[in-house]
């Protein structure tokens, strides 16, 4: 085999002179062309799903579409957004900074997997904060339609109420559900093969 | 100044322009992907330019980037069906004065390292170009230990390939 691979190596010299040699002028076009990678995808994603979080900060207060009055908790939450936000946007770009094609391939990987970390993680919380807003927001607006926060706890109609928080549990984390699973299928397919190369890079460490 | 850049970049490129079809030779399945895996490790190149400092030789420097682009950026556009055969077509470009069996050899060889996956593909492209364990080691982000275990374990699945 030590012959085989060792004769390999001569060949792979001589075969250089069956490249085709391109121009001057052949390599200046391509190097103007697009980029098509990975990164730029991701990248792109990232930014959008960082500005619809922004977007919904900003137009979605809860007191908006008020005619009942939500608890005053409510406004707590939404305060804490704010600065959540503002993190994220700052981690996003340092990492994206760090991205670095002149870094070792096991550091490459590494960075483009902790800034598609970073984005999940915005997400995530985004959407538990959506998923948290809008139960409370559901039920508050159900109890109110009915009847007063007071009267709640002696109300003969705890058991309804109880059921109808259930059914808002449940349908929101259904839809929050459905838009995970649609947001880990575009990273899935995108980053498919990145993690293999990464878990094969990975596994060489292991088995020393 | 931009159009001064440029120009050395595409001269250096040039200048080592077998390294990439190299790598391409490895990691594409048809001559339509060898095109398009070239183009975007040129892009990746001079996107890299600016910050290449000149206290490394340009060939070394290009090792990195363009493995990088290979193995993590490259992203293989649907219109590539995978042609079986490209190889073939390559070895029969030039009449070799090998005789039949180290031909036969050789063709079997570089089919079995396309079998490989892009980590190991990545490790035999290096050792291929006589670069030493520490070097190998560096550009993959592993240890030498590691590299050179993982090259032993390499020739052992080659050789399995080869003689099943």
């Amino acid at each position: 085999m030590m012959d085989e691979l060792e004769l390999l190596k001569k060949d792979w010299k001589k075969r250089e002179q069956e490249f085709p040699k391109l121009s001057h002028d052949d390599i200046y076009k391509m190097m103007l062309k697009k980029s098509s990678s990975y990164v730029k995808w991701i990248f792109y994603i990232s930014i959008i799903e960082l500005g619809l979080g922004i977007l919904v900060a900003i137009f979605y207060h809860p007191s908006y579409e008020k005619e009942f009055p939500l608890p005053r908790f409510m406004d707590f939450i939404y305060l804490i957004t704010i600065p959540i936000i503002i993190y994220f946007i700052y981690r996003f770009f340092k990492n994206y900074q760090q991205i670095s094609t002149t870094a070792s391939v096991k550091e490459l990987m590494k960075s483009i997997l902790k800034a598609r970390r970073t984005v999940k993680l915005y997400i995530l919380i985004n959407i538990c904060l959506g998923g948290i807003i809008s139960i409370i927001s559901l039920t508050a607006t159900f109890i109110q339609l009915n009847e007063d926060w007071e009267q709640l706890s002696s109300s003969e109609k705890l058991k309804e109420y109880f059921t109808f928080i259930l059914i808002a549990i449940v349908a929101t984390a259904l839809i929050l559900g459905v838009f995970l699973a649609i947001y880990y299928l575009l990273y899935g397919i995108l980053l498919k093969r990145l993690k293999r190369n990464y878990k094969h890079l990975k596994k060489m460490e292991g088995d020393e | 100044m931009t159009q001064e850049l440029e120009h050395k970049f595409v001269s250096e490129l040039e200048k080592n322009q077998n390294i990439v079809h190299k790598i391409c030779r490895i990691y594409a399945d048809s001559p339509d992907a060898h095109n398009d895996l070239f183009q975007e490790i040129t892009i990746q190149l001079w996107k890299a330019y600016p910050k290449f400092r000149g206290d490394a030789k340009f060939s070394t420097w290009m090792y990195r980037i363009a493995l990088n682009t290979a193995i993590t950026l490259y992203r293989k556009s649907k219109r590539q069906i995978k042609t079986q055969g490209y190889d073939s077509v390559i070895h029969k470009v030039k009449a070799r004065q090998y005789d039949d069996t180290e031909e036969q050899q050789l063709k079997l060889m570089y089919q079995a390292i396309k079998q490989l996956n892009d980590i190991e593909k990545a490790l035999v492209f290096l050792y291929l170009e006589d670069k030493n364990y520490k070097e190998i080691a560096e550009t993959l982000g592993i240890t030498d230990v590691n590299a050179r275990v993982k090259m032993n374990r390499i020739k052992t699945k080659l050789k399995k390939i080869l003689n099943p």
